[in-house]
């Protein structure tokens, strides 16, 4: 083996604008091996928790990562509901699974944008964002907020949806569902996105068993796992749906997943609404005394895989433990598998795969020279050269 | 999943198993101790196939829980393996060689916790800096914040 180059990507992702510091170690152009550091965003969050009430958690498990704003509180009351065996109200259930879903579209349609632009197509970026602005509104109108919605209370929801609310959302996901029809037949179709994302990145099963991957990093490697199918939560039982799984494991599955998932999730909130027409208006939230001494295990499947939340209480108004693991905890850790042995340019889009989310991690791209440590490329340029990659190959097209 | 007849089988394999319980609906806790825990880990993972979810640590009365969490997605269930360690002995074998992305989680709770993994093949700093003093451990029941 010839000389060994380092390059850092970090601490910023080239992709996520959040801190991470991760270390290529290359040969010629090829990576060989990795190195992460984290740390860099970590606020203690577990900590805080242990010193709120049952009620203030939900605050502040919903800022651990603005994405994921639901799914964390989501798992968080599976959690706590399951110690004080609280039994919620079908129409809290329906409009949990609602608010779940449109985040689901939401963020999934954030990855397909990001990761057009981290392969030079900033058409897809900017297409991709515009779409997800409607179902942004629409959480305002149903939630009050474009972000960190505050709906989950212990026992069930916060706000009711009603009949007009209800109507417009489902004007928003008919204008949704077309813009993603778009969207997919522009990403499926382009030759130069098969060449670049075929066979990049690629997880094996073993691989995601390894490391515990979940969500769409472990379902597009043939691994059928989903928490709202395998233990039911919320209104997931009471509708329709498939789990959208494909063997291949390279990037281009993942995103496959994400767009198909959407459609997915468009159908659930179509049918949940459909169910709240049956339910008496108003009835969305069960009356909790006191929650029990006892351990509480609660997981939600959010946009990029299982939350999981584990709260143990001693009876008193606040847990004496809180531990959180949100999915790319995991998912980062593949890493190691689907970066190795393949080019610079690649690694870029193969750790933006996994839909990496630091906030909830907690927790860069840049290259040095392995010898004098000085250093050669910063994030900015690895963008560069992904980009330059796609024009390259469109060029020979 | 007859939850009775899986409890009698794990006992009847592991007879040195401390105590199971099922805590709530489609979640069980197994309690053992720290010489079991490779065997069933190794059962549960590589066998059984369960898929590896995290392991939570926490400084309690009786000494430092370590709590692995695994699920079955074939059922549903969340299995948890509890192993409790004395407050003057914090240290357990690490569980890294047998599951691969154990790793992170193990350095983190060594940062934080100061419960020591024998046998990690990485022992070094994950989450708190270079300069953070080395006993001080912001997990533990007697850190207060504003100590540093």
């Amino acid at each position: 083996m010839g000389k060994k180059t380092i390059v850092p990507i970090g601490p910023y992702h080239p992709l996520l604008e959040e801190p991470e510091f991760f270390k290529l170690y290359c040969d010629g152009e090829t990576v060989v091996d990795m190195e992460w550091e984290t740390g860099y965003n970590h606020r203690g969050i577990e900590k805080i928790c242990e010193s709120k009430t049952f009620e203030q958690v939900f605050y502040v498990v919903e800022r651990i990562c603005g994405i994921c704003s639901t799914s964390h509180p989501f798992a968080y009351a599976n959690a706590v509901e399951s110690i004080g065996g609280v039994q919620i109200p079908v129409r809290a259930k329906l409009i949990r699974s609602i608010v779940g879903e449109l985040e689901r579209i939401h963020s999934h349609l954030l990855w397909v944008g990001l990761a057009g632009h981290f392969l030079g197509y900033n058409t897809v970026f900017m297409w991709a964002w515009k779409y997800r602005e409607p179902v942004l509104d629409m959480f305002e109108i149903i939630t009050g907020n474009r972000n960190s919605y505050a709906m989950f209370t212990i026992g069930g929801v916060r706000r009711d949806i009603d009949e007009a609310k209800a109507s417009q959302l489902l004007q928003v996901l008919d204008d949704v569902k077309r813009k993603t029809d778009l969207l997919t037949g522009a990403v499926m179709d382009d030759p130069v996105i098969h060449a670049r994302l075929k066979g990049v990145g690629t997880l094996t099963a073993k691989d995601i068993h390894d490391f515990g991957a979940v969500g769409p990093t472990a379902r597009a490697s043939g691994v059928d796992i989903d928490v709202r199918r395998d233990d039911p939560y919320a209104a997931y039982d009471m509708v329709d749906w498939k789990v959208i799984t494909t063997t291949e494991g390279d990037v281009f599955a993942k995103a496959k997943i994400r767009l198909l998932e959407t459609y997915e999730s468009i159908s659930i909130i179509r049918q949940c609404l459909e169910l709240l027409k049956k339910e008496k208006p108003g009835e969305i939230k069960t009356k909790v005394k006191d929650i029990p001494a006892g351990i509480g295990i609660g997981h939600a499947e959010a946009p990029r895989g299982e939350v999981f939340h584990y709260v143990k209480s001693d009876g008193s108004n606040s847990p004496v433990r809180h531990k959180i693991r949100a999915p790319s905890y995991n998912c980062i850790t593949t890493f190691r598998r689907s970066c190795i042995g393949g080019t610079i340019s690649d690694a870029a889009i193969a750790t933006a795969a996994v839909d990496p989310c630091y906030c909830c991690t907690e927790r860069m791209v840049q290259a040095i020279d392995y010898k004098t440590g000085k250093r050669i490329m910063n994030a900015t340029d690895i963008i560069k050269l992904s980009q330059k990659k796609t024009e390259e190959l469109k060029a020979k097209m | 999943m007859n939850i009775e007849q899986y409890i009698t089988n794990l006992r009847e394999k592991f007879p040195e198993i401390i105590n199971i319980e099922v805590i709530n609906t489609k979640r069980l806790m197994v309690y053992v101790s720290r010489d079991q825990l490779p065997l069933i880990t190794e059962y549960w993972f590589n066998e059984l196939q369960y898929r590896y979810i995290i392991v939570s640590a926490m400084d309690s009365k009786d000494g430092y829980e370590i709590i692995y969490h695994y699920s079955d997605d074939k059922s549903g269930w969340i299995m948890s393996l509890s192993v409790l360690l004395a407050h003057d002995k914090p240290e357990i074998e690490s569980m890294t060689p047998i599951v691969y992305g154990i790793e992170w989680i193990e350095r983190e709770i060594m940062d934080i916790l100061g419960v020591k993994f024998l046998n990690h093949p990485k022992p070094e700093r994950f989450l708190l800096a270079e300069s953070w003093p080395e006993d001080e451990y912001p997990y533990r029941r007697k850190y207060r914040q504003g100590d540093r």
